[in-house]
């Protein structure tokens, strides 16, 4: 006996047609990054209804509304706050947050470090294109160094942060990232995030073409994911070589996945030791 | 009625008051963050939630507590959060997405002595005017001010109530004095509490529309998994849930968040008056202060001068009605209030002309006395 | 003038004359597959009954990075005495192929006159034979089917042996039907080739081995060639299937969607896109698009579809 071949993934199925064309610039990466997400969630058998996608402010927060689910569209750099209730309240809810390097790193900092530290089920997808696209391009936290943003017109000089290392640090159960040209890649790096019973938080190396890429003479689309693509070390490849066989490496694939007991499941065994609940 | 429903009674401080309302009310979910003098609200919200399958979590800050309650909210409980001035200043963000977005929420303001840090152990009516317009942007607000322990108890079930009636965020301020005051409550039967639970969108109305106001100007709210996969956005709004920048849509959103409350004020205004019939002096005081007011008043009348006192209980949206209506025969109102003069500004607005208006204030970390009170009724009276 | 005896003389005569040598020439039998199919176990089976007949036996084999379907062969020459390990173009008087285009690739060895082809008509079709990366596309994996290689060869056995294995519970045997094959084209007594075979074998897999070589014996013996041609599997899917191909995969460009990022242009490895003078990705050449969906699973305006093929 032989299964039926599960239907084939069709990106309108999953779209609210009628916001179509999306608001993004020409050449950016979110869109593949979503087409993505919502790959993963298809092969998962995710339903529409069950889906529940929050998202904060700055061009990630946008992309959450074109889908057809449950989404919120919430304040700067709190959609993990936020998210946190919906799943304690909502259990059978699939929640998926969607954040940027600024959203995430800068003003939802502290949010992300704790949502790393519960591991409440949650996954995290943050769109890390080093730059604030949607306020006009100033530095952000993972803004590369020597990069020109309107606020750093003389280059960046600051440090940047290693989102992924930082989740890690943080305990989160499952830590990844992925370019957005491996989009399969992507799509199984998602997929098993949202399988992942725990926070998972995926990075995505995106592109912000228009204004970043423009800014800083990194070519079009094409040419900006493959840098991220010369850039990109494959985790797979760390047991080969002791040592970084390319200065600027970034590490991509599945990057940590630890047994950790989930938020809402460690509440439920402890209350049940105690005889609170049934 | 030949039976008296059963009550049970308590010696309960405000604070714990307030978390027992809130679970009589429904609250099935709580976040929140450790800020004196609203602390023991938290500690008793996370022993009772348990019990009664709730869900209490001590988040990493403020505006993560206030992030997660509309979260919660939006997945279909009945949420709350306390804190104090501080701590209620980091909650504005995300009170502004409540008051956008529509969505039930109670957060509780044991107000201290500020501005900043202030005096955390004392008490103030410093967050009249944050309660008010402590969020970005044009908007209505439920504000509630109990003076009671017993007063605590029943309005958190009320702000739980006028929440999920009118899609609205409701804050009740009361201060720390309240909050830490200990006083025997009769506790009513559960039964016999009213309880209002938010109106959902029907799982088969597929026309449905997340922001189109009801026969109450009122939306239904879509429960996630019921199907109808609507959008939420702090982002103004049209009907259909989605950003808009039509002026004539805009235009129309902000008016319904202005002014959705007032088709309903006769249910959502609480007032109480005190010897108010035929007084010429009229006492305005919320809280603890009215508490001092209604004694001052006694005393007032007990040496024959007609004073009276006017306690909004809704302090927001201000009982304006009443109030003109109570001071229409009378010759001076004086607004008692523990900071430097928010109340006034709306009296003054409604009281007329041939109203004197003046304020009694107290800024050093005290409450307002009778005899303070009375002193100025009588100055008042004499005049 | 020469000097000294030599210690032979091979007159000039001699060397024209049918010699000692040639009449006692070996027989040659070239087997050959693809890896994983099992030629080096029937390369080793001839060459154990060979030693147990006192033969000399030379055998050369090419394997081992084969593993994956590449080609593998043993040339296997036997006699009272042999020389030379590989067999001459046009001398092998068998041929065993496991695959059908390998049988094919090695057929200007079998002797033109006397040699026998044994074939298992399965394809085993190598990604490089096909070039177009179209599904269903046309390969270039050999036409000839077992009617027209018939006509060409003095003996000619071809069937299904891996469907016959299959059907005796083990489709890996079929390289044991071919044996079975073999061995009437071989002059050894059946009884060695059944102990050879013991063996050989794993143990567990002793009985389906035997069976499986009966088969292939069997199969040979009761089969008219002339009517095995006939009912031999058709080798080639009909071409006309895939005739209206195109129309149905190309990919559907939403010109509204479309904002003219070109990556999908810059990524597409058939470069049957590009962008036209309203800066829209348009479809070029539809025919060269093979459905590798880069362009649709890029194109970050959602912009680009490749509709399913059973719609």
């Amino acid at each position: 006996m032989t299964e039926a071949p599960a239907p084939e993934f069709v990106i309108r199925e999953y779209l609210r047609e009628h916001l179509m064309p999306h608001f993004l610039c020409p050449g950016c990466g979110h869109g593949i990054a979503l087409r993505a997400l919502l790959w993963a969630v298809h092969e998962l058998g995710i339903t529409k209804d069950r889906l529940a996608i929050v998202s904060g402010i700055g061009c990630s927060g946008r992309i959450g509304a074109y889908v057809d689910a449950n989404t919120f569209h919430v304040t700067h750099g709190r959609p993990l706050a936020f998210a946190t209730g919906l799943k304690l309240a909502r259990p059978d809810l699939e929640v998926v947050v969607i954040t940027g390097d600024g959203d995430c790193l800068a003003i939802g900092g502290n949010h992300l470090i704790h949502a790393c530290r519960r591991n409440l089920n949650i996954t995290c997808m943050m769109l890390n294109n080093e730059v604030y696209g949607m306020t006009g391009g100033q530095v952000s936290p993972t803004t590369s160094n020597s990069r020109y943003t309107t606020t750093t017109p003389l280059g960046n000089f600051e440090p940047t942060f290693d989102a992924c290392a930082l989740a890690e640090g943080a305990g989160a159960g499952f830590v990844g990232r992925e370019i957005t040209l491996q989009t399969p890649a992507l799509k199984n790096l998602l997929r098993e995030g949202l399988a992942y019973p725990g926070f998972a938080f995926i990075e995505v190396i995106s592109d912000c073409t228009e204004i970043y890429g423009r800014k800083n003479d990194l070519g079009n689309s094409a040419e900006m994911v493959l840098s991220q693509k010369a850039a990109a070390r494959p985790d797979v490849y760390t047991n080969s070589v002791d040592r970084p066989f390319r200065p600027n490496q970034l590490r991509t694939g599945v990057l940590a996945r630890k047994d950790r007991p989930e938020y809402a499941a460690a509440r439920q065994r402890h209350l049940q030791s105690l005889g609170n609940v049934e | 009625m030949s039976t008296e429903p059963a009550t049970t009674t308590q010696n309960l401080e405000g604070n714990e008051a307030c978390a027992l309302g809130a679970i009589a009310g429904g609250c099935r979910f709580y976040a929140g963050y450790p800020i004196t003098p609203s602390s023991e609200i938290a500690e008793r919200m996370a022993s009772e939630l348990p019990g009664v399958g709730g869900v209490f979590i001590q988040m990493e800050d403020e505006i993560a507590s206030m992030a997660a309650i509309l979260g919660a909210s939006m997945g279909g409980l009945k949420v709350m959060t306390a804190t104090s001035g501080p701590g209620f200043s980091l909650k504005q963000e995300n009170l502004g997405l409540a008051v956008a977005t529509e969505i039930p929420c109670v957060i509780i303001d044991v107000m201290r002595g500020g501005p900043s840090t202030g005096l955390p152990t004392r008490p103030a009516q410093g967050d009249y005017m944050q309660a008010r317009w402590g969020t970005h942007g044009d908007h209505a607000i439920i504000v509630l001010t109990p003076a009671s322990v017993a007063e605590i108890y029943a309005q958190t079930i009320r702000a739980f109530n006028l929440a999920e009636a009118f899609r609205t965020p409701v804050v009740i301020l009361y201060e720390e004095t309240i909050g830490h005051l200990r006083e025997t409550v009769d506790l009513p039967a559960p039964e016999t509490i009213e309880i209002i639970d938010r109106q959902w969108a029907a799982p088969d109305d597929r026309n449905f529309l997340p922001y189109r106001p009801g026969t109450d100007g009122i939306p239904a709210m879509p429960r996630p998994g019921d199907g109808h996969r609507t959008h939420m956005t702090g982002l103004t709004h049209g009907e259909d849930g989605f950003p808009t920048q039509k002026p004539e849509a805009i235009a129309a959103a902000n008016r319904h968040l202005s002014h959705k409350l007032e088709p309903h004020l006769d249910r959502i205004e609480q007032f109480e008056i005190v010897a108010g019939e035929d007084a010429e002096v009229i006492v305005v005081a919320c809280g603890l202060v009215a508490r001092a007011a209604k004694r001052a008043v006694a005393k007032a009348r007990a040496k024959g001068i007609r004073a009276g006192l006017f306690r909004p209980i809704t302090l927001w949206p201000f009982p304006t009605l009443p109030l003109q209506a109570l001071l229409q025969p009378a010759g001076a109102v004086i607004v008692a209030e523990m900071n430097a003069g928010q109340l006034i500004a709306e009296v003054e607005r409604h009281a007329g002309d041939h109203c004197r208006v003046v304020g009694l204030n107290r800024i050093d970390g005290e409450a307002i006395t009778p005899s303070q009170i009375l002193q100025q009724i009588e100055e008042l009276a004499n005049d | 003038m020469t000097t000294g005896t030599p210690k032979e003389v091979i007159t000039a005569a001699a060397l024209t004359a049918p010699s000692a040598r040639a009449q006692e020439r070996p027989t040659n039998v070239l087997i050959v597959g693809v890896g994983g199919q099992g030629v080096i176990m029937i390369s080793k089976v001839i060459a154990l009954l060979c030693e147990r007949q006192d033969l000399d036996v030379k055998q050369s084999e090419v394997h081992g990075m084969s593993k994956r379907g590449g080609s593998v062969f043993s040339h296997l020459r036997f006699g009272q005495r042999v020389y030379s390990p590989t067999i001459p173009i046009g001398e092998a008087d068998v041929l065993v192929a496991l695959e059908w285009a390998e049988g094919l690739r090695w057929l200007p060895f079998l002797n033109p006159e006397t040699g026998t082809f044994l074939a298992d008509t399965q394809q085993l079709i190598p990604p490089f034979s096909c070039r177009s990366r179209k599904p269903g596309a046309v390969t270039n994996y050999a036409r000839h089917t077992v009617a027209e290689v018939a006509g060409k060869v003095p003996n000619c056995f071809a069937t299904d042996a891996s469907r016959m294995a299959a059907e005796l519970g083990n489709a890996r045997a079929a390289n044991t039907i071919l044996l079975g094959m073999l061995s009437t084209a071989l002059d050894f007594p059946e009884q060695e080739w059944l102990t050879v075979i013991e063996q050989l074998v794993p143990k567990k897999t002793i009985g389906a081995n035997l069976r499986a070589f009966a088969a292939g014996r069997t199969w040979v013996e009761q089969h008219d060639p002339a009517a095995m041609h006939a009912e031999a599997p058709a080798v080639f899917p009909a071409a006309a299937d895939l005739g209206d191909y195109v129309a149905r995969s190309a990919p559907e460009i939403n010109a509204a969607w479309c904002k003219g990022c070109e990556i999908c242009v810059k990524f597409c490895p058939e470069r049957c896109l590009f962008m036209n003078d309203r800066q829209v990705a348009e479809l070029k050449d539809p025919d060269l698009c093979t459905r590798c969906r880069v362009c649709e699973r890029l194109c970050p305006d959602f912009a680009i579809t490749l509709h399913r093929l059973d719609a």
